[in-house]
């Protein structure tokens, strides 16, 4: 809920870095050649538009990236949240489990990427399994954690309510939980899409990152500034929508 | 229990709205899945002003192999080796002698079935006008840029140790086409070996040639890119295989026929220009198809050709360099040089 | 069962699984080098170095990158994002780049920042600090919003200075928030670093990893990733270590 006096001051902000980016260009501080300027990028944006890139359209490029994003970052949150409440519950789980969890957790999926072209081959599906590995350890841990945290009060209110453990479980301890996972949850979205574009830097014949590596060997300036133009504006969109689904849903988080 | 009742109906609201987030998420990740699955023939292939752009532009391939071609482009032949070892690739066209002699050394599990070309000075050493580079003495000191892995970089090694320099005396810099092209626009490097466009690039903007081929390739050194196919795949397909090579000749008879023509749709599928399209092709050498069966090259079915020393060469120096464990002996190289196909392509 | 015995026998039943997977031939050392590979390579790795520079120098050349990008990075995001929790102006102002730089995927901006900077360790850095930036200002202007109203009107009532109620009330309690963010920053930098390496560059851990992979020297590509992960493991010790100290005593 911004006023108008924010608005306009972003734009101005938004504006002012339009016309430095132009200015660069024109004043031949960078050579076009190494930076194209923004009308080059429309100029790109609307060919792309008309012809596609290299035999794909953009929305193709579009859908394989985001597809591959979600799919990745579905599979960690399927397996994850279930696996991470249960650590969180069990003591045996947590002691078996968690070592392993909490290696893999640090390691930039860029290290390994080429071991899973190797395992998976060099389709989508290793590209997937990176973003899978990726988000996985960051959801099961929050999940893990969310359960913890459930405050020991709420619990015995809910016991000496004549809860059964299950009733406990699904009424007081996962809604009280579901605020840490799904900051678990916003982290590791934002982590896949980051490394989606890693992935797309190996053995890939379409997405967004895909189309800024090819454009790049070519050192086509244009493609690649609008390449990031549309990530920065997908993330940022990807991001905004989570934060909007964070208010509606957890939106208690405040009362504690 | 009006508490608890709020509390359900939130609970409900919520779970609905996963469950709707969830589904979204799957309906927008199920092409990807669904993807995942393989396609029918695999083919890495480097975009390049090679004539085998006009096979791959005219459908050929895909008439050729009677089936569906999922085109997956590389950056490097590392990234076919990496392909190739885990079986998601069935053909390499354009790998570096390079990767190639790793390739085998490592029983990755292909065979070269044809060379595209023997690259001699297509690849070559650009020095900065200004550095006043003449000698090889002339280096000490200098920053050096070219792609790890390559053909280039496997003759620029071989232009050190045959000059008696080693990579403490000249700074040797890892980089890709495009960072290479913006490091020299920078000043940040004196030299880069590489190949068009990006060689091309740099010679108009401050550079000359520094010729090392010809002393190299005499020394041994010769690179070549080459055509390899997972040998399952060749096995269980050799019509294919032999139509696609027929496939390939075909392009390069357009292109011997008519430069000009060939440069317009090279041009095209490359994304540069016809004029530079022409200019980068006219620098390699492309060995017609017959040739190659000769023992000067691949040789014919059961007789080795020279090519499987250069290959055995190669590796041996990548051990040397600690790239690889350990290289085979020649039988292994002539063994992965299988030209039957080849052999059917030219009739 | 004990907990930890639980976690001992977790650990020998992979290890038994990666014995068995690999000596009995099921998978190619090029998948996955047994144990005794992994051995020979860290051995080597450690005496002969790789490709010139000793194993210390990479680990170090990584570290350094890692430490001088997040530490700037943070210090200025922090900086940036406290201004901008209690300027409004300047919160509208810089939020459009930060929340747009935030999501955006490093290696994309990589090839720009090479021409822009450079293929020597500026590029580098400037990636790494542009990936720490946008998130420690964000939680440190979330950590100044989130201050309670009630603290600082007791402070103005007991007629301490704006700076006074920055120091005393503001900052104390916006430090928890700037740590996590800080822990979060870590982890983006330290996943950035690999990118980071791609450039340019003959040295650092990261760098090690993709040359040889560019070969499958898949033993010296899990001895790297080995080596990146306990780094990985040592850094967030290290700094939830610093944050307990620091958020305790601010917290008295």
């Amino acid at each position: 809920m911004r006023d108008w006096r924010s608005l306009a001051l972003g734009s101005l902000s938004v504006a002012t870095g339009l016309i430095v980016w132009y200015l660069i260009g024109a004043l031949g501080l960078v050579s076009t050649e190494l930076l194209a300027g923004p009308a080059d990028v429309w100029a790109a944006l609307v060919d792309i538009l008309r012809n596609g890139y290299r035999d794909t359209t953009l929305a193709q490029n579009i859908l394989a990236t985001l597809g591959r994003c979600f799919a990745g970052f579905f599979a960690a949150a399927v397996l994850g949240v279930p696996l991470g409440l249960w650590m969180g519950r069990s003591r045996m789980a947590d002691a078996s489990l968690n070592f392993v969890i909490q290696f893999l957790r640090p390691l930039p999926p860029l290290s390994y990427l080429v071991l899973l072209i190797l395992w998976f081959g060099a389709g989508d599906l290793s590209k997937i399994v990176l973003l899978f590995m990726g988000a996985f350890p960051t959801i099961a841990t929050a999940a893990m954690a969310g359960v913890r945290q459930v405050s020991v009060q709420r619990v015995q209110a809910a016991r000496s309510l004549g809860a059964t453990s299950r009733q406990e479980f699904v009424y007081v301890v996962f809604p009280a939980a579901l605020s840490m996972i799904f900051t678990g949850m916003r982290i590791a979205l934002a982590g896949a899409f980051s490394s989606v574009v890693a992935a797309e830097l190996m053995a890939a014949s379409d997405g967004l990152g895909w189309m800024v590596f090819s454009a790049s060997r070519f050192l086509r300036t244009d493609i690649i500034l609008l390449g990031i133009i549309l990530l920065g504006l997908f993330g940022m969109a990807l991001s905004r929508a989570l934060v909007a689904i964070d208010a509606r849903l957890i939106h208690w988080r405040g009362r504690e | 229990m009006n508490e608890g009742n709020n509390m359900a109906n939130i609970l409900t609201t919520r779970r609905r709205l996963l469950k709707g987030a969830g589904l979204g998420a799957a309906v927008l990740a199920a092409p990807a899945i669904v993807r995942a699955a393989p396609a029918p023939v695999n083919f890495a292939f480097f975009v390049s002003t090679s004539p085998f752009m006009i096979a791959k532009g005219g459908g050929w391939v895909e008439e050729a192999a009677g089936a569906k071609v999922n085109w997956i482009e590389v950056g490097s032949g590392a990234e076919i080796n990496t392909g190739m070892a885990a079986g998601s690739m069935d053909l390499g066209f354009g790998i570096g002698s390079s990767p190639t002699a790793a390739g085998i050394s490592q029983a990755i599990g292909y065979e070269v079935v044809a060379m595209m070309d023997n690259i001699g000075p297509a690849e070559e050493m650009t020095v900065r006008k200004s550095a006043n580079i003449k000698t090889p003495a002339d280096f000490k000191g200098r920053n050096v840029a070219v792609p790890f892995g390559s053909t280039s970089h496997f003759r620029l090694l071989g232009f050190l140790k045959t000059n008696n320099l080693s990579q403490r005396d000249v700074n040797v810099l890892d980089l890709r086409g495009d960072a290479m092209m913006a490091a020299w626009t920078r000043g940040d490097i004196d030299a880069g070996y590489i190949w068009s466009p990006v060689k091309s690039k740099m010679l108009a903007a401050g550079g000359e040639v520094y010729k090392t081929y010809d002393t190299l390739e005499a020394a041994g050194y010769v690179i070549a890119d080459l055509i390899i196919a997972r040998t399952a795949y060749s096995t269980a397909n050799p019509t294919a295989v032999a139509g696609i090579l027929a496939a390939y000749g075909k392009a390069l008879d357009a292109y011997t026929k008519s430069p000009d023509d060939a440069s317009v749709i090279v041009g095209k599928q490359a994304g540069v220009s016809a004029e530079m399209a022409k200019a980068d092709m006219a620098e390699y050498d492309f060995v017609p198809l017959k040739t190659q069966l000769a023992s000067a090259w691949l040789g014919a079915p059961g007789v080795q050709g020279k090519f499987a020393g250069v290959l055995k060469g190669t590796a041996d120096f990548l051990v040397e360099q600690k790239s690889i464990r350990a290289a085979p002996d020649v039988a292994a190289f002539a063994k992965a040089i299988n030209t039957s196909y080849l052999a059917k392509a030219v009739g | 069962m004990r907990p930890w015995l639980a976690t001992a026998l977790t650990a020998c039943a992979l290890i038994a699984l990666w014995l068995w997977l690999t000596l009995s031939g099921v998978v190619s050392d090029l998948f996955l080098p047994p144990p005794g590979e992994l051995w020979d390579a860290l051995v080597d790795l450690v005496q002969n170095g790789y490709k010139s520079r000793s194993l210390w120098e990479h680990v170090a050349d990584s570290l350094i990158r890692v430490i001088v990008g997040f530490g700037a990075g943070a210090a200025v995001g922090t900086l940036l994002g406290l201004a901008m929790g209690y300027f409004r102006t300047i919160d509208a102002l810089a939020a459009p780049f930060v929340e747009f730089l935030r999501p955006l995927p490093q290696l994309a901006y990589l090839v720009l920042l090479i021409i822009w900077l450079g293929i020597g360790e500026t590029s580098k850095i400037t990636l790494l600090f542009l990936a720490a930036l946008p998130v420690s200002a964000v939680a440190a202007r979330d950590g100044v919003r989130n201050v309670s109203e009630a603290r600082i009107r007791v402070a103005q009532s007991l007629g301490a200075s704006e700076w006074q109620i920055f120091v005393h009330v503001v900052f104390p309690s916006a430090l928890a928030e700037i740590f996590t963010g800080a822990r979060l920053a870590v982890g983006i930098v330290y996943g950035t670093l690999i990118a980071s390496e791609i450039i340019a560059g003959t040295s650092g851990i990261g760098w090690m990893i993709l040359d040889a992979g560019r070969f499958l020297r898949s033993d010296y590509v899990f001895v790297g990733i080995l080596i990146i992960g306990f780094m990985g493991i040592a850094l967030d010790r290290l700094l939830l270590a610093v944050e307990t100290r620091l958020v305790h005593w601010a917290g008295r």
